[in-house]
């Protein structure tokens, strides 16, 4: 049976005992590399379900639809690892209650697609405990040991020139399961932090400000890089990011669900190399 | 002849701390450059890099973030929590090419008027010789507004 075929199956089954109100997955999109997010409540179309190497798209933030959650039932949804670990983030932050989410885990191998043993989030964590390991190895982005090499007015200008280009659409903040607050520093008004005309200012602003606030809960899926209509490479902020609380803190974001949230606890013995 | 450039430099402190170590250097009539202008805050805990930021866009050449030592924090713990931020910050301002001199944190207690004085001296000479953050001001520039620090 393809990896297809039993998800497809798995996911009837939780609809029809009733373990689950709802399964989010994969469908077909508009093109044959495309794939959208499907909602389904009903056994009987769970042969919409897809599952290929073509499912990049991190779910979980469709988790946090108002309301979604809110009767108690449960949902099944089709997650990677960086999925579980964005279901482990929201946890920690108190967006959802993991009891509510049967995970449908799964994983990418170049154009293979590899079935995860488990159905509740903590069920990945050694999985993702040696993930940590491993990106702990990873060497850093090639562009971006470029641009550790350039000067700062250097890497000032290669900033300045991709911002310039940001139109502050804020697909990349609506694209990212992490981004889950109401009301958005930058729809602030009262003081405007963020500058709102479409001039590279304030796009630089709304990048540093969205890169921040992800410092430390970005689990990388790429969302937001995908969802960018101007190709600006967020991937290099995210993964500069994550070095940084990897190596300063030894935090990985995710790992479990009662992982403190790196940004709002401390140890004594943190680190710190610049302070005067 | 122009004017020698003079930094514009804005410091957030925390009242406790750095604000009453700027008090001791001022009452012990320590002589240091009046190119800052203090932001006093009730601990660093309560300083959002958007601070920083904000101040950029209204055309500072420099900013300092100062506050209590770790473990003398009015508030226990503030000051690790603001440790942790500036880290990850400082880290991105690296990252998007703000100058290293331009963005400065220290540890200034109340006790120590000559370490502000010092300090202030020696963060006004550097970004004295880096000149006006003129990479910056050229976006503010581009707004219409102009630097009104
Ligand atoms: S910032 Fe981008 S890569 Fe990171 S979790 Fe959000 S959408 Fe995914
Ligand atoms: S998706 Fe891209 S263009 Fe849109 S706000 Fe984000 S960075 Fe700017």
């Amino acid at each position: 049976m393809s990896i297809q075929q039993q998800y497809r199956s798995r996911a009837k089954e939780l609809l029809q005992d009733g373990s689950v109100k709802m399964v989010i997955g994969y469908g077909e999109g508009t093109t044959a590399t495309r794939r959208r997010p499907i909602f389904i409540t009903n056994p009987d179309d769970t042969d919409r379900l897809v599952l290929d190497a073509a499912c990049k798209t991190n779910l979980a933030g469709y988790l946090l639809r108002e309301g979604l959650l809110a009767d108690q039932k449960s949902v099944a949804i089709f997650l990677s690892p960086s999925g579980v670990r964005t279901i482990n983030i929201l946890a920690s932050e108190s967006q959802l209650s993991s009891a509510q989410v049967v995970v449908l885990g799964f994983q990418i191998q170049g154009d293979t697609v590899k079935a995860l043993e488990g159905t509740k989030a903590s069920d990945f964590s050694p999985l993702i405990a040696k993930r940590k390991e491993k990106r702990k190895a990873q060497p850093s982005h090639e562009m971006t040991r470029k641009l550790e090499q350039m000067t700062p007015a250097e890497r000032f200008a290669f900033w300045e020139g991709e911002f310039s280009r940001c139109i502050k659409c804020y697909a990349c903040r609506a694209a990212c399961p992490m981004c889950w607050c109401r009301r958005c520093v930058v729809d602030n008004n009262q003081p405007q932090w963020v500058n709102t005309s479409s001039h590279t200012l304030g796009n630089l602003e709304w990048n540093l400000v969205r890169a921040f606030h992800l410092a430390g809960r970005c689990v990388e899926c790429g969302n937001c890089s995908e969802a960018c209509p101007v190709n600006i490479p967020l991937h290099l902020l995210n993964r500069r990011m994550t070095e940084e609380v990897l190596t300063a803190f030894d935090h990985y974001p995710g790992a479990d669900e009662h992982q403190e949230p790196v940004l709002a606890s401390f140890r004594k013995d943190d680190p710190e190399t610049f302070i005067l | 002849m122009s004017e020698p450039f003079e930094p514009k430099i804005v410091a957030f402190v925390c009242t406790y701390c750095t604000y009453a170590g700027a008090d001791l250097a001022g009452t012990s009539r320590l002589k240091y450059p009046p190119n800052v202008r203090i932001v006093r805050l009730p601990c660093t805990g309560r300083i959002s890099p958007m601070f920083i930021l904000k101040a950029f866009q209204k055309g500072a050449d420099g900013v300092l973030v100062s506050g209590c030592h770790p473990g003398d924090c009015h508030f226990d713990h503030g000051n690790y929590h603001a440790r942790r931020r500036w880290t990850a910050f400082n880290a991105l301002l690296h990252f998007t090419g703000v100058p290293e001199e331009r963005v400065k944190f220290s540890w200034i207690s109340a006790a120590e008027g000559i370490k502000f004085a010092e300090l202030i001296d020696s963060i006004t000479e550097e970004i004295r010789q880096a000149g006006p953050f003129e990479q910056y001001h050229k976006l503010i520039a581009e707004t219409g507004s102009v630097a009104s620090v």
